[in-house]
């Protein structure tokens, strides 16, 4: 009689039981996709700003640039899509200022680039064009404030 | 002798079980909470791309103001929407408000892409005005 329970009991242990492990297995599911953040990893773009009497405690600008001539580009709106102007000329295209930009850094590197933007920019065309300076390696790009 | 009852068999095996299962979901509660309570402090913005980019630093400690600017030009700090005039104000006092004089502030620019560049410049102007040289965007990885 008793001999017989205890084969029992051996045979019931040889049962896996998966209940528990899929227990568990859902719990970590559940956990990680509460915790997974479905956003892209967002990353910072450093900017200089400057203003006539505003004092840089970091980044002093050199005083052997200061002469030199800057670029000065602007970014005009017209109505729905945006327009470059560098030098008087206008373009309609980022890819053609590129070109102007990275000829002007073959020039002289490093040239102090000052953004001028219309009120009405969209923010997207703006960070599109101080990236494109970065890329480019004009790292030394400001943006003008106007007076008010 | 004392006799045998059925009552004492169940005292010398402490069951953990049920301890070590409340246990656990309560860990998994708070980790799940926690994660959950720092996204929220990002607001929802639709940022723009850039290809230089940098990443975020989670161990630099600099006191970081950081300015949500929505896609109609609506300013939000720390949730709260905030007028021009009133965000100048707060990095006038912010920046002179360190733990050491003269620690520096970062403003970082949570701006979205359709946000129009004219309530963004007055943010900008006022860091310089503030003497913050550290204004940050935050921007999308290509």
């Amino acid at each position: 009689m008793r001999a017989s329970y205890r084969h029992a009991e051996r045979r019931s242990d040889l049962v896996v039981s998966m209940t528990p492990m899929i227990d568990v297995i859902f719990l970590l599911l559940v956990f990680f996709v509460c915790t997974a953040s479905f956003r892209p990893p967002e990353q910072i773009l450093p900017t200089q700003v400057s203003l006539p009497g505003s004092e840089p405690t970091e980044t002093p600008p050199d005083e052997e640039f200061e002469d030199l001539d800057d670029l000065v580009v602007k970014v005009l709106w017209r109505q729905t899509r945006p327009v470059w102007e560098l030098n008087g000329r206008q373009y309609a295209s980022l890819g053609e200022v590129r070109t102007v930009l990275e000829a002007a850094q073959r020039v002289q590197p490093g040239l102090p680039v000052i953004l001028n933007v219309e009120p009405a920019v969209p923010m997207h065309h703006v960070i599109d064009l101080y990236d494109l300076c970065r890329l480019v390696g004009l790292d030394r790009v400001q943006f003008a404030a106007s007076a008010s | 002798m004392r006799a045998p009852n059925h009552l004492d068999r169940g005292t010398p095996g402490f069951n953990m079980t049920p301890m070590i299962d409340v246990v656990f979901l309560l860990i998994i509660f708070f980790l799940v909470s926690s994660h959950l309570a720092r996204q929220e402090v990002e607001m929802e913005l639709n940022l723009p791309d850039a290809q230089t980019g940098q990443d975020a630093d989670p161990t630099d400690l600099t006191r970081r103001l950081v300015v949500n600017v929505l896609p109609e030009g609506g300013i939000v700090v720390g949730g709260q929407p905030l007028a021009p005039d009133a965000l100048s104000d707060m990095i006038a006092y912010e920046s002179g408000r360190g733990r050491t004089p003269g620690e520096p502030l970062e403003v970082r620019i949570r701006t979205d892409r359709e946000a129009p560049y004219r309530t963004v410049e007055p943010i900008m102007r006022a860091c310089a005005r503030a003497g913050v040289w550290r204004v940050t965007f935050a921007v999308v990885g290509d």
